[in-house]
């Protein structure tokens, strides 16, 4: 069929969806890296408060992005009932769904012994009120008998909303910079990457303990070898586009012309922080400075990746 | 087994939009709203200086076998029956948009509730939407069930857009598609469109 192809962006998810899966991908994986330092590296109470207050508030706000854009809002009770996995389990959304509220389920219960010992929520009434309720208590109790096997749940689901917001753009064929299995991993690992540097953007400033350095010096490393990947991944990425469809040539001309993209996104979201972090995990840095603006970038830089990706996706339609 | 399709001949289409009117009052489309067409029937120049001709190309919801936008559908709202008509319970529907997203040939268009409300002054009380959802093309089936031809089909002055069982070796458009005169528009993504094109031959002389 000899045909006249049109080139198209999209209007339908712009911003908004990238904020619900910046928001999605950071808190999750924010969660995730916080339980298992809990569970296997130290104890500790403030980073879990802090890993569950993030990943319930990040994913409730970015839920609400796509909750406050759908059509016909009272439908939304046939994805949160869990049996949808059953009638459509070929949609990522209906997972992803999933995934969030069974993540903040079990994230909430993971947290809630550290919760309970912790001084600030018993100065709220209503949580205080709630925490020393009998059957909170028989509850933490339980949490903290079965401590590892909630803390997985919640790292399993955590994991799987971070992966899941790659697999969402990649089940769209006919968009070439979203159908390819390069997006799915890039998400994850911009999740992992970003949660990283909010975690040492929170150990350098409100729970700043020198005890915990050993931990600090990880996350530094583990978001250096995060960044490192990340950029493999993007150069892969351009190296497909460049030879791909005309749809991948024109997402890449857009994406690659354009600023914010090339020195917003690659340049201080990645290459600015990954200088500063190499620097500081290989000769260290006399002030935390530069390591908190390595976080603030990667951050930056999170946001960014997810906002060109969704105004760079480009149909062709034939006609 | 039944497995509709359609044919379209480019050779044929006038442009006269006769379709679009058609389908707009059989399905009752927000035609206060020039996106939101079920079927849309492209009007382009091809051609330099004085030898320039007017392409018309017809579009509508291609009823994949392999429709992206059931897959992505998280609530089940889009669905495909064993005729391969693939259509969108409205009742199911919340609305994400991701079928439209998922879509190659922008085929999906949202219904708002301020679409319904203009419906409700512009079709009277035989509107039938209560819902807002995403829309498409459902080749009319409710027609098809009674035995009809969807409404764009019969009311083509050109007899440009025809109507058939795949499935049924004396059908012409099954026989036009066996032949290979229509094709289907990009079946490299792998979407196994039912919509299928007999490409004009004017503009190329």
């Amino acid at each position: 069929m000899e045909v006249n192809m049109t080139y198209a962006t999209q209007d339908i998810w712009t911003w908004w969806i990238a904020i619900y899966l910046y928001f999605g991908g950071l808190g999750a994986a924010t969660l995730a890296v916080t339980f298992l330092t809990d569970m296997y590296l130290k104890p500790h109470r403030h980073l879990v408060i802090w890993g569950a207050g993030a990943g319930v508030v990040l994913l409730a706000l970015g839920s609400m992005m796509l909750f406050g854009h759908l059509l016909d809002k009272p439908a939304v009770l046939a994805v949160l009932n869990p049996l949808i996995l059953f009638r459509k389990p070929d949609a990522w959304i209906a997972w992803g769904t999933q995934f969030i509220i069974w993540m903040m389920v079990w994230g909430v219960l993971y947290a809630l012994p550290y919760v309970r010992e912790t001084e600030f929520p018993r100065k709220v009434p209503l949580i205080k009120g709630l925490i020393d309720r009998p059957f909170v208590v028989t509850i933490a109790k339980l949490v903290q008998r079965f401590h590892r096997t909630v803390g997985w749940l919640a790292v399993i689901n955590g994991v799987g909303v971070a992966v899941y917001t790659g697999l969402l753009l990649q089940s769209f064929p006919a968009v070439a910079l979203w159908h390819n299995p390069a997006v799915p991993l890039l998400f994850t690992v911009s999740a992992f990457s970003t949660a990283m540097a909010f975690l040492l953007l929170l150990m350098y400033t409100l729970i700043n303990d020198q005890a915990d350095e050993h931990i600090r010096v990880l996350y530094e490393r583990i978001d250096l070898v995060l960044i490192a990947g990340e950029l493999v991944l993007l150069f892969s990425l351009y190296q497909y586009l460049k030879n791909g469809s005309e749809s991948a040539v024109r997402s890449l001309q857009l994406l690659w012309n354009d600023y914010g993209w090339v020195i917003g996104f690659i340049g201080f979201g990645l290459i600015v922080p990954f200088l500063l972090e190499l620097k500081g995990v290989t000769r260290g840095w006399s002030t935390r400075v530069p390591i908190l603006t390595a976080s603030v970038l990667v951050l930056g830089g999170g946001y960014l990746l997810r906002h060109y990706f969704m105004y760079a996706g480009v149909y062709a339609y034939p006609w | 087994m039944t497995h509709f399709a359609m044919v379209i001949d480019l050779n044929t289409c006038v442009g006269c939009n006769a379709c679009m009117a058609a389908c707009a009052m059989e399905n009752q489309s927000p035609v206060w709203d020039a996106r939101k067409w079920r079927t849309y029937v492209h009007d382009k120049e091809i051609g330099l200086g004085s030898d320039v001709n007017r392409r018309f190309f017809p579009r509508l919801c291609n009823h994949c076998d392999n429709p992206p936008c059931m897959t992505v559908c998280p609530t089940g709202a889009t669905q495909k029956k064993a005729n391969g008509i693939v259509f969108v319970d409205q009742d199911l529907c919340m609305g994400c948009r991701a079928c439209a997203m998922a879509c190659p040939y922008h085929a999906r268009v949202a219904i708002t509730h301020a679409d319904i409300r203009e419906g409700r002054e512009f079709y009277g009380s035989d509107y039938h939407r209560t819902s807002a959802s995403m829309d498409k093309c459902s080749f009319c089936d409710h027609r098809v069930e009674e035995g009809r031809k969807p409404a764009c089909v019969e009311t083509c002055v050109g007899s440009a857009r025809m109507f058939g069982d795949l499935d049924d070796p004396n059908d012409p458009v099954a026989q036009i598609v066996a032949s290979g005169a229509a094709r289907p528009l990009m079946p490299h993504i792998g979407t196994r469109p039912n919509v299928y094109y007999i490409d004009d031959i004017k503009w190329r002389g």
